[in-house]
């Protein structure tokens, strides 16, 4: 008796002791970091809420989260456009299926860093790909990682390029689901292909369309490699996301109480744009 | 979180005490060439000092030998003797009482001040009047430039001052037919991290200022007319498309390639360079160029790596004798040799036993020579704050042409005073 009552524990002990290690433990010190300055060598300081108070007033914070925004406001609608148009597509019948369906998932298996480095080739200035190819045409150079007004949606259009496959193929899951039968009966009811597509299709891959929209939101609010490589928060700090921002508190000046305030601020307002999104986005089917 | 975690696993390891007779634990940096001289020198030591044994390791392994460290000191796992620190963080761990104080050991004075000049004593004297590290080996950043580059238009020296370089780089400029810059004089790296500064303004404003501070006795000492110089000089090259805004890092060796006639950079240039370089490659340094008005030989950057006793050392005496023997003549001459990096002694371009060598390696001639005029960082708890706003101004002013120098150097100071009262 005693035996099978053990036995379920036991099972669940791996998880149990990473659970601890590496997410309860590291959530409970840094939640009791909030309140205390600490640089890691010194002993760590009660300061009581004065993190908070200089959060409030540290505009490169607002700054950066008004970055992050920017960032998700151009890659999130670009993203579900560009993977739901594709994934319609490579849900026909068309050859080569299993290579596309392949080619346009590479990018996310690539690792971020490769695909940065890649992607600062072709937006340099002076020598990079695009701006060659756009003065074959007469079109002057565009300043994609210099100029700071345009920086931040550079990098918005790479990250989509790498993360798109991914989505596509969520999209194609919803995609097979949907009935046969509803486009049928359209049909005979003489439905326009973008009448089927908005009264049917998207209407039944809603659930795909809120977990797309979810998982793109929490990864576009963790933008961390793409500025650290490419620009390093720059220009004039205009890609300086969020989570840069409480990296390099962290890191670089080792302001470890003070990353922990960020850190936990900052999943809140995470945690208040997916309540938001779950009461627009999710509806039932 | 990733602190968190190693912080908790150093703990862990942790759990034993240390006794006297427990072995002295030697970190090294983790590169091939130190590791190699750091394990010569202590199996020389063991064979002789059976009884006083040191265990070599190098640093282990992590994002940064830094944080490395920081996780150590925290999980009481530091190594006896570390011997890759930076100038500039040893003032922190004093301050917390990680660090013996060396000056408080038999005959330190006397073997400082026969090693270094008293300039570098004074550099590496604390704010409370003790001495935490030992001055151990430096890397002079100096300008590396292309010797066919400047022939071709008709410099047979270096450019020496602000307007020399700076009519060098309107000849050496260069634009293809559609209209793309394909060279320049030099390149400075536009990203805004704080130690990016170490090749570009410090050593820059060092050079002007006849090596003066960034932080003295506390206080703002960079709101002067060098700073403000230095800035418009580094701007007058952004604004007039002399370096590129670009970042050339991801493509092929701007320098090697000849895309850039010079670069601000270290001894460690010279084995890159040697090994990678084009058939009828030819380079030098020189040191960085100065004011128009400049007088003298220009300071620079030193990269400052020194040793440290950490508090968790069961031997203080064995280590300072080890420390002794590590950085005698002779093994600064194997270090030399090995390593190519500088040991910081005074008698460096003096002392016919490393003259031998830099005759035999006259690319490292220069930076023997400039070893004099080398400064390391201040002696500062929030350093890495400090070198964060100039780096903001200089994007800001020196990139972007948005203020002016005299703003940038101003905006600098003023934040860096308030961080020093808090």
């Amino acid at each position: 008796m005693k035996k099978t009552k053990l036995t379920p524990y036991l099972m669940i002990l791996p998880y149990v002791i990473f659970f601890i290690t590496f997410i309860s433990f590291p959530v409970i010190f840094s939640f009791i970091l909030m309140f205390h300055k600490w640089n890691i060598i010194a002993p760590m300081q009660f300061i009581g809420l004065s993190n908070f108070y200089h959060l409030f007033h540290d505009s490169l914070f607002f700054k950066s989260l008004l970055n992050t925004l920017i960032f998700l406001i151009v890659h999130i609608p670009l993203q579900i456009i560009i993977a739901l148009f594709f994934a319609v597509m490579l849900n026909q019948k068309i050859r080569f299926i299993g290579f596309f369906r392949a080619a346009y998932f590479l990018p996310v298996i690539v690792s971020g860093v490769v695909v940065t480095i890649l992607w600062q080739q072709l937006y340099g200035f002076e020598s990079g790909m695009l701006n060659r190819f756009l003065s074959a045409f007469g079109i002057a150079k565009v300043g994609w990682l210099e100029d700071s007004n345009l920086a931040m949606m550079s990098i918005a259009i790479m990250a989509t390029w790498k993360n798109v496959g991914l989505y596509i193929i969520l999209f194609l899951a919803g995609l097979q689901t949907v009935p046969n039968y509803l486009y049928e009966a359209a049909d005979l009811e003489g439905a326009t292909s973008w009448q089927k597509f908005r009264y049917i299709t998207l209407p039944m891959i809603n659930p795909t369309v809120f977990m797309v929209v979810i998982l793109s939101t929490i990864g576009g609010f963790s933008l961390f490699i793409e500025p650290y490589v490419m620009t390093g928060g720059g220009p004039l700090n205009s890609t300086l996301s969020a989570v840069l921002y409480i990296y390099k508190q962290g890191f670089f000046f080792y302001h470890m109480g003070y990353a922990s305030t960020l850190g936990f601020f900052f999943a809140g307002i995470i945690l208040v744009v997916i309540v938001i999104q779950k009461k627009f986005v999710e509806r039932d089917a | 979180m990733i602190i968190a975690v190693s912080i908790a696993s150093f703990t862990i390891s942790s759990c034993h005490s240390k006794t006297a007779n427990e072995k002295l634990v030697y970190w090294s940096s983790n590169n091939t060439e130190e590791i190699q001289f750091g394990k010569e020198v202590i199996q020389e030591w063991n064979k002789n000092h059976p009884d006083n044994e040191i265990v070599f390791q190098p640093v282990p392994e992590g994002q940064s030998s830094e944080e490395v460290i920081l996780a150590a000191v925290v999980g009481k796992t530091t190594p006896s003797i570390y011997g890759n620190m930076w100038q500039g963080d040893v003032e922190q761990y004093a301050r917390a009482g990680k660090l013996i104080a060396l000056d408080t050991l038999p005959g330190f004075n006397e073997f400082i001040y026969s090693r270094c000049d008293s300039s570098v004593v004074k550099e590496v004297t604390s704010i409370d009047g003790h001495i935490y590290q030992l001055p151990w080996k430096i890397n002079p950043i100096m300008m590396i430039y292309n010797v066919d580059i400047f022939h071709e238009i008709g410099y047979d020296k270096p450019p020496r001052t602000y307007s020399e370089f700076l009519r060098a780089a309107e000849k050496i400029k260069k634009v293809d037919k559609n209209g793309y810059s394909v060279r320049w004089i030099g390149y400075v790296e536009v990203l805004v991290t704080w130690w990016q500064r170490f090749f570009d303004f410090y050593p820059f404003y060092l050079a002007a200022s006849n090596g003066g501070h960034l932080i003295e006795k506390g206080n703002v000492a960079f709101n002067n007319k060098y700073a403000i110089e230095t800035f418009a000089f580094l701007k007058t090259l952004f604004d007039n498309k002399y370096l590129p805004r670009e970042r050339l890092s991801a493509r092929q060796d701007a320098f090697l390639s000849s895309a850039i006639a010079t670069r601000f950079t270290g001894p460690w240039e010279i084995s890159h360079a040697d090994k990678f370089k084009p058939e009828g490659f030819h380079y030098d340094f020189a040191p960085l160029p100065v004011p128009d008005d400049f007088i003298g030989e220009p300071y620079t950057y030193g990269d400052t790596k020194n040793i440290v006793i950490f508090n968790t050392c069961p031997n203080v005496t064995t280590a300072w004798n080890f420390l002794k023997t590590m950085l005698s003549e002779k093994n600064d001459y194997k270090f030399l040799r090995i390593t190519s990096q500088l040991p910081r002694r005074k008698d460096l371009i003096s002392n016919a036993l490393f003259l031998k060598y830099f005759e035999e390696h006259p690319k490292m001639l220069p930076f023997a020579k400039q070893s004099k005029y080398v400064k390391g960082p201040d002696i500062s708890e929030i350093l890495k704050e400090v070198f964060d706003m100039i780096s903001q101004q200089f994007e800001a002013c020196v990139v972007y042409g948005k203020i002016t120098p005299e703003q940038a150097v101003n905006e600098a100071a003023k934040a860096t005073q308030l961080l020093l009262l808090k």
